[in-house]
């Protein structure tokens, strides 16, 4: 303080004076335009998409050398479709994820809408498209219900979801009383879900179809502007007047339309119901969403980044299943690599961040 | 430089207390546009509830608040910002993934086909928002997390007079800032200054208020013990209003 208090006395020139003289200096355009140690982490986030590409690409590169039959075209478009399902939800989760929340019960879920779709098509005797046109909402409906309870008790996304995980695997059984449900699966719903056009399964289709939109609704409407506040920092963004409550509604909503619509694929291309349809999902379409380079943090992540992500899965199942390895080997090393990817964010972060951020 | 005669913002006894702890005692202040008054006081004197109350952020138990000749409530940050009331928090309130553009519109994205974000109309008022601040800033696409914290500082200050504040109140702009950036960040205030727009600055630094303040008000234990023009009085009076003792 008392160098504060004696240093204007014995500078007269205050004041005006003040931008005077330093628009005379002309210093005011030096500005280093880049803090150097923050620079580099946005370097890296810059490249991220890069990165996580090239992994793909590796991996790609790879498996073949270990097996003859993996870079044939049956097995490329058989790849691709066995995580289409993977990849639709994984549009919504991406938004979840954004916006900083999780949906830990899309795998259940999907088991409950599949037995639903079942229920209408076949033991309520509706057809298929009446079905689907009552799964995809009442999908909608257990998104919004995870928020609302989210959002208006601010009980954290991951207890909430986590509780209607085993409710709606519970559910489903129920519902089932644990037996599956088959039909004929014949008509144009059958083909226009589990078949395909010019060689390519129409699974591929609806999921490239949902990761357009989710990319389009992202990169350039106001939703996908306040979804990037929102998770960025909540704070700013509320004060900034976003109904951030509202935003995380719609991500939860949208993802859980995405498990309607994927339970209404997998049924279409099953032809079966099955309670059990859904186990483990969450960790693909999680796994799908992280490798992809979206923050767990909120506040970043890409569509582009999620199919990659999703291919990359792809790539693993493939290989693994390839070389004679079960489901079971390939979540293990699915899950290593989910661990490797949030270590090296870690560093990053490390490497890279100032004080503020740790 | 002009100072209109009619202060923009006038407060009249504002109180607050927080249970047993008076905040604010019966608080005048006038705020003029085109005139930067720096708000000084020790730790606990009133000067974050005060600024909290101006920016809509608490209500006074009692008190008057009239802007630009209307009394009015500033019931809510949003009410204080449509009467031209714009406040630059310490936190900055930016979203360091985002760039400057989207920082500057966030939350009014200028739209086009109802739900579609207008990026070039964006860019192009981000852009000019920039030069209206004469600071040198990459590009309005740069994310704000790479700025340096003056830039931020600029950017916060940028967006709080583009939402049509006539008058801006910052909450120690240069606390987390070095020297260098401190003097640019005081230059772009008195270029706002300059540019008629009326500034509450909360500091603690005597030579900052004394370098660019116009009037010095002094909070003591929630009371308004004094407000003085900057050529008649000096440091050692401010700082001796600011502790307490009366007599030199």
């Amino acid at each position: 303080m008392s160098e504060a208090i004696n240093s204007p006395q014995s500078r007269t020139d205050y004041g005006d004076g003040v931008l005077g003289a330093a628009l005379s200096r002309g210093d005011l355009a030096d500005d280093a335009p880049v803090a150097p140690r923050r620079s580099r982490l946005y370097r890296l986030l810059a490249n991220r998409d890069a990165a996580i590409a090239a992994a793909g690409v590796l991996l790609f590169i790879l498996f073949p050398l270990t097996t003859k039959t993996f870079l044939t075209e049956f097995n490329l478009t058989n790849m691709v479709r066995n995580v289409s399902l993977i990849g639709t939800v994984a549009v919504g989760m991406t938004f979840l994820l954004i916006v900083g929340e999780i949906d830990l019960s899309v795998g259940s879920v999907l088991g409950f809408l599949v037995i639903l779709f079942g229920v209408f098509d076949d033991r309520l005797g509706l057809g298929p498209w009446l079905a689907a046109l009552l799964v995809i909402p009442i999908g909608v409906t257990t998104g919004v219900l995870n928020g609302l309870i989210r959002v208006l008790l601010n009980i954290p996304s991951f207890i909430v979801t986590l509780a209607m995980l085993t409710a709606y695997r519970s559910l489903a059984l129920i519902i089932s009383h644990e037996r599956p449900i088959s039909v004929a699966g014949e008509g144009a719903f059958f083909w226009l879900t589990g078949g395909a056009i010019l060689g390519i399964p129409w699974l591929i289709i609806w999921m490239l179809a949902a990761m357009i939109v989710g990319s389009i609704v992202l990169r350039s409407t106001r939703y996908g502007f306040h979804a990037y506040a929102t998770g960025g920092n909540p704070e700013a963004a509320r004060d900034s007047g976003i109904n951030i409550g509202r935003v995380k509604m719609i991500a939860f909503a949208f993802t859980g339309g995405l498990c309607g619509l994927a339970a209404t694929l997998l049924f279409g291309y099953l032809h079966v119901a099955e309670p059990t349809s859904g186990t483990g999902f969450e960790f693909r379409v999680i796994g799908a969403v992280i490798i992809g380079g979206t923050a767990l943090t909120g506040g970043f992540g890409t569509i582009l980044g999620t199919l990659i992500g999703t291919l990359i899965i792809a790539i693993i199942t493939s290989g693994m299943v390839l070389l004679g390895y079960s489901q079971g080997a390939t979540d293990l090393s699915t899950g290593f690599l989910i661990v490797a990817v949030g270590i090296v964010d870690l560093l990053m972060q490390r490497a890279a961040m100032p004080s503020r951020f740790s | 430089m002009t100072v209109s005669p009619e202060p923009f913002l006038r407060a009249r006894g504002l109180s607050k207390r927080y249970g047993h702890v008076i905040a604010l005692d019966s608080v005048d202040i006038d705020v003029y546009e085109g005139e930067i008054l720096a708000l000084v006081g020790d730790n606990g004197a009133g000067k974050s509830t005060l600024i909290k109350i101006l920016s809509g952020v608490h209500q006074p138990d009692k008190g008057d608040i009239v802007v630009a000749d209307q009394a009015t409530r500033l019931g809510n940050p949003h009410r204080a910002r449509e009467l031209g009331i714009a406040t630059v928090y310490q936190n900055l309130a930016l979203v360091d993934l985002r760039d400057v553009a989207a920082n500057l519109y966030l939350g009014r994205e200028p739209l086009r086909w109802r739900w579609f974000v207008d990026k070039r109309a964006m860019a192009k008022g981000a852009r000019e928002i920039i030069a209206g601040l004469k600071v040198n800033l990459p590009s309005v696409s740069t994310l704000v997390g790479q700025l340096s914290g003056g830039q931020r500082q600029s950017i916060a200050i940028g967006r709080a007079t583009a939402q049509n504040g006539r008058v801006i109140i910052m909450d120690e702009p240069t606390a987390a800032l070095g020297v260098k950036e401190s003097r640019k960040v005081l230059d772009l205030i008195l270029h706002l200054k300059a540019a008629g727009k009326g500034v509450v600055i909360v500091s603690h630094n005597m030579r900052q208020v004394f370098s660019i303040a116009d009037r010095i008000e002094v909070l003591r234990h929630g009371r308004n013990v004094g407000v003085r023009r900057r050529g008649e009085t000096t440091p050692d009076e401010i700082v001796k209003l600011i502790v307490g003792i009366d007599s030199v």
